[in-house]
């Protein structure tokens, strides 16, 4: 009686932990879901022009702050809106990274889409006049379930890249 | 509130506790142990994944093919390591639960205890952590999930400036050197930080139970390995960053929250994490209790031998050089902080007799509250009628209120341990009662060691002991098992009734 109690506690015991170790399972996606992934960092323009100085004004300044080019550190919001099928998927205002608002935004978002063709637009403005579009790429892409389009800004082109 | 709360973990606790009586009767039942399973599935954990390392290949196609190697390949070794790692883990989770919830159904994780409680936490997110980083190593469509999502968590603290889940969306920003890194923190860093935490957690307490009885873990490593054999541990398929997984087998065990955070937002999830582990954190003080008289020492009385440090369960008396110049080498002291006035030290001391001339008794280590002194009275009082049987209890037992309804003599103590054995000798060589019975705690000493020093100490196994003279045929002791009724208790009390009247006849 107690050997077979123990055996029908060992075997309740991890009957339980192995169920539970696999199931039940979970269904992230639809059988015709996909998903895009929007993800990039930028810097935005200063909020500032640059000024340059005088040779007198470099010679006023200590010799380690002697910088011809002296630029305010903030920078602008980023607007960037991500369109499929002329739905907006993605519009956001990111604000600078940095304690003195001077470092890139960061754009991260992953969405789901239902698969098949569709027309992708993204626009964003960077140099914080308003209605101004900086930069603009659109592409049209056969999205197969389960994929996952990766939408970001190569920054040695300056263009958005959908991959 | 918070006793009503208990009172329903004690009822939630009583099923699967009643179920394991069948099996495991008496001090065996693995409810008794969770805390020492919880290190035994530890030794598992670290055994098998230093077979897993030998074999372990940190690179980003490496990482899935050497668990592919060990799980098909060498199946009859790795495989079977591989499997016990995962399920030791698993039910790793399952005893740390159980331990947290019967702890806090006994209340032992109050006052002066609450050190080992509040220890206790770091242990539970350190062994998640480990979990999850586990799980990252493996390399498959699991392992893709996890990585996005336990960074999309990491994410959400706003203390970094760039997203770190942006690493796992394209297969090239992953290197292989991320795998260095994963493997070093899920096999030295934070394994160093769980056998420290280890050792925290039962810093406080002396003589601490590591390990559960042999029996019961050879019974838990061969159903593991049979386990192991009948639904081994696989990968699913392997990782790809280009495709999201549609469904996954999910380790509920240590994942639980990660479906929350598609479903909720990252920011929400730590919301929740952060308010059950404040929860937790705070608990010993929701709502303070009441601050414990500690012990005192009488240096009058007291020559140094030791005995009640031996038997404190905290670790709450230190011996030092004697201070006041007597001829003794030592005295003790007694760390209030430390002291939960379970009374084991005034039972293990043997100049706390009932004997003893001098009025009124003065031990060498007594409790305020419940002195001594008021013990004798306690039992003189309870005596005067000359029952036939006298229990003593523990305070706030269902054994105590039992007896006490039923209109039994009975005395009440802090602990059965706080009972010397002196003052049974007291009782039975007096004639003050025909029969004694010790009992109370059913499922478990409070106090950790009260009911194993009462037995010893009345079998002559243990300092103080009971004198030949006294027949410990005439003292009973009555230890409910886990969660079991009051019915053997009743049952006991009525034939000692009948022992004592046969003896009178």
């Amino acid at each position: 009686m107690k050997y077979a109690g123990q055996l029908l506690a060992y075997a309740a015991f991890f009957a339980f932990v192995a169920f539970l170790s696999v199931r039940p399972e979970v269904r992230l996606l639809g059988d015709d879901e996909a998903i895009v992934s929007l993800s990039f960092s930028h810097a935005a323009n200063r909020i500032g022009e640059c000024q340059r100085l005088t040779q007198e004004e470099l010679l006023a300044l200590p010799p380690n702050m002697r910088i011809p080019d002296q630029c305010p550190r903030e920078r602008h919001l980023m607007q960037v809106e991500l369109i499929m099928d002329e739905q907006t998927l993605y519009a956001a205002t990111l604000a600078p990274t940095g304690l003195r608002s001077d470092g890139k935004a960061t754009a991260y978002q992953r969405l789901r889409v239902t698969a098949g063709t569709h027309d992708f637009r993204i626009r964003m403005n960077d140099s914080g006049v308003p209605g101004q579009i900086d930069f603009e790429d659109s592409t049209t892409i056969s999205l197969q379930p389960g994929q996952n389009l990766v939408v970001f800004f190569d920054p040695s082109n300056q263009q958005f890249r959908f991959q | 509130m918070i006793e009503l709360l208990q009172s329903f973990a004690r009822r939630l606790l009583w099923l699967p506790s009643r179920f394991l009586r069948w099996g495991f009767p008496g001090v065996e039942n693995p409810m008794n142990h969770l805390g020492s399973l919880t290190i035994f599935f530890c030794w598992i954990v670290l055994i098998s994944g230093i077979w897993l390392l030998i074999f372990f290949r940190t690179s980003v196609s490496g990482a899935f093919e050497s668990l592919e190697y060990l799980t098909h390949q060498q199946w009859y070794l790795g495989g079977i390591m591989r499997s016990l790692h995962r399920y030791a883990s698993d039910a790793m989770i399952v005893t740390i639960a159980l331990h947290i919830f019967h702890e806090f159904s006994r209340n032992t994780y109050r006052v002066t205890r609450w050190f080992s409680w509040v220890a206790g936490l770091p242990l539970v997110w350190i062994v998640f952590i480990l979990g999850i980083s586990g799980y990252w190593l493996v390399w498959d469509e699991l392992a893709q999930y996890v990585a996005i999502t336990s960074s999309e968590l990491l994410d959400a603290i706003p203390i970094f400036t760039s997203k770190m889940a942006a690493n796992f969306l394209q297969d090239t920003s992953l290197s292989d050197r991320f795998f260095t890194l994963m493997a070093f923190l899920h096999l030295v860093g934070l394994p160093i930080f769980l056998v420290f935490g280890i050792w925290l957690h039962v810093f406080r307490l002396s003589s601490p139970r590591i390990n559960p009885p042999k029996r019961l873990m050879a019974g838990t490593l061969l159903a593991m390995l049979v386990l192991a054999l009948l639904f081994p541990a696989v990968s699913q398929d392997q990782a790809n960053l280009a495709q999201a997984p549609q469904t996954l087998q999910l380790d509920w065990f240590y994942l639980h929250v990660f479906p929350l955070v598609q479903i909720w937002s990252p920011g929400w999830v730590w919301v929740l994490l952060t308010g059950i582990s404040a929860l937790i954190l705070f608990a010993p003080w929701l709502p303070p209790g009441k601050a414990v008289k500690s012990a005192h020492v009488d240096l009058d009385n007291c020559n140094g031998c030791q005995r009640c440090a031996d038997d404190c369960p905290y670790g709450a008396i230190q011996v030092v050089p004697r201070s006041d110049g007597k001829r003794y080498e030592h005295e003790v002291v007694v760390e209030a902080d430390l002291c939960t006035s379970c009374g084991i030290c005034v039972g293990a001391c043997p100049t706390a007799t009932p004997f003893r001339k001098r009025s009124p008794l003065v031990p060498g280590i007594d409790l305020p509250r419940s002195s001594a002194q008021v013990l004798k009275e306690s039992i003189d009082e309870a005596t005067a009628t000359f029952p036939l049987v006298l229990s003593i209890a523990c305070t706030g037992s269902p054994e105590l209120a039992w007896l006490e309804s039923n209109n039994k003599a009975v005395v009440a103590v802090s602990c059965v341990g706080q009972i010397p054995p002196s003052y049974l000798d007291y009782i039975l060589s007096r004639n003050l009662s025909a029969r004694i019975l010790l009992t109370g705690c059913g499922g478990g000493c409070r106090h950790r060691f009260g009911m194993d020093w009462a037995e010893q100490r009345i079998s002559r196994e243990r300092d103080p002991n009971l004198r030949r003279r006294v027949g410990a045929h005439r003292i009973a002791m009555a230890w409910r098992e886990p969660w079991s009724s009051l019915g053997g208790l009743k049952k006991q009390v009525a034939a000692l009734e009948k022992q004592a009247q046969e003896d009178n006849r």
